[in-house]
């Protein structure tokens, strides 16, 4: 069973302050939001980028688990408002 | 439908040990030709994955256009494009084909979504399937399971069992490797599709299934797709958060900015408010590893 099935708020909630920490302390800002096992990241605009270097991707999945955390999730954030609107071609 | 239309094979480029997948699954098609044989008649429960479109393909070249009905189970956890992939490989190949309606959704046991949702679902599918192929004429019910699945957890096979459906790939060994390679020798378009579960296996147990959710989940990937991904990719339902799953070899590319505001525009634009990248990417049975029910 996930850890997450017994585990209280409280103690979800240090888990997840624990693993923004961590990850802070390698380049990556952000708050993390849990959802049981998984942890959704929070980040500035322009921070998520830095986690398309697979490397930094996997230390943090690697600290995400270190805090019981099976599933770890960037979260997209919609661009600023007043941002330029017009998307990008793919 | 005649035989002359369906798909020509791709031309080949044969990845090393490829010879080796193919002469042992040829070997393992012989058996399953005796599998067959030795049943004369064969209804299949017939999905358009790539498991049950290689089974009634080979049971029509077995046994005959008369002798194989390929029966579709249709409902709101059924995504549309799988549909016509059934139907179009059926028409190619002249697979006679039966459609159902199914009706696990206003089953409170299913819809509850529970860990052996699979269950429920299979129960009603089966209960269905197999009187409508005895009516016509059909003993034998045989579903697409293959060696790969017997291993894993799958709930529905339990209800296959109880409902007498056998599962003639696992039976013979038949392995999805293999599978492949047979369907790609027989030109099936199934050849190199992703693996497709139903829509449901995108929410998480506890999570209840509507029919609502089902359909923003099949939009955001039908979405997805239209971007160019290609393989194995999921959206994950959590509440306000579409988590996506893409294959993990496309993920440096889609986190960067340009990449990432279209992705996400794509599955909000299907009703998701917030939308989350997975950054391992792709799994199996993502969701039960979430809950415990299996290690990552």
């Amino acid at each position: 069973m996930s850890i997450f099935t017994s585990m209280g708020q409280a103690e979800s909630r240090r888990r997840a302050d624990q693993l923004a920490a961590s990850l802070a302390g390698m380049g990556v800002p952000c708050k993390v939001e849990p959802r049981a096992a998984l942890a959704v990241l929070m980040v500035e605009s322009g921070v998520a980028q830095r986690l398309a270097d697979g490397e930094l991707r996997r230390a943090a999945l690697a600290l995400a688990r270190e805090q019981g955390f099976t599933h770890l999730a960037v979260e997209l954030a919609p661009p600023a408002a007043g941002a330029d609107a017009a998307l990008p071609r793919p | 439908m005649s035989r002359s239309s369906r798909a020509e094979p791709t031309e080949r480029i044969e990845p090393a040990g490829f010879a080796d997948v193919e002469q042992r699954a040829a070997e393992k098609e012989k058996a399953l030709g005796e599998w067959l044989r030795a049943r004369g008649r064969v209804a299949i429960g017939f999905s358009g994955g790539v498991d049950s479109a290689y089974l009634a393909v080979a049971a029509r070249r077995t046994l005959g256009a008369d002798n194989v009905l390929a029966i579709i189970g249709r409902s709101a956890s059924y995504p549309a494009e799988q549909w016509a992939t059934a139907r179009r490989v059926a028409d190619s190949f002249d697979v006679q084909v039966l459609e159902l309606d199914t009706d696990e959704m206003n089953d409170p046991r299913y819809a509850a979504n529970p860990a052996n949702r699979c269950y429920f679902c299979k129960t009603e599918l089966w209960s269905k399937l197999v009187p409508a192929a005895a009516e016509r004429g059909f003993l034998t019910v045989a579903d697409g399971t293959n060696a790969d699945d017997v291993g894993g957890y799958r709930p529905g096979m339990q209800a296959a069992r109880e409902q007498a459906v056998a599962s003639p790939l696992a039976e013979v060994g038949f392995t999805k490797e293999e599978i492949r390679a047979r369907s790609r020798a027989l030109g099936l378009p199934t050849w190199q599709q992703p693996a497709s579960p139903c829509l449901s296996s995108r929410l998480p147990y506890g999570t209840s299934v509507t029919p609502e959710r089902l359909r923003r989940i099949e939009l955001a990937e039908r979405a997805v797709r239209e971007l160019g991904v290609t393989g194995d990719m999921r959206v994950r339902y959590h509440d306000d958060v579409a988590r996506v799953e893409l294959p993990a070899a496309e993920l440096t590319k889609w986190l960067g900015p340009d990449r990432a505001e279209l992705l996400r525009a794509a599955v909000a634009a299907a009703g998701f408010p917030r939308v989350a990248l997975d950054l391992r990417g792709f799994r199996s049975g993502s969701l039960n590893v979430l809950h415990g029910v299996t290690t990552a």
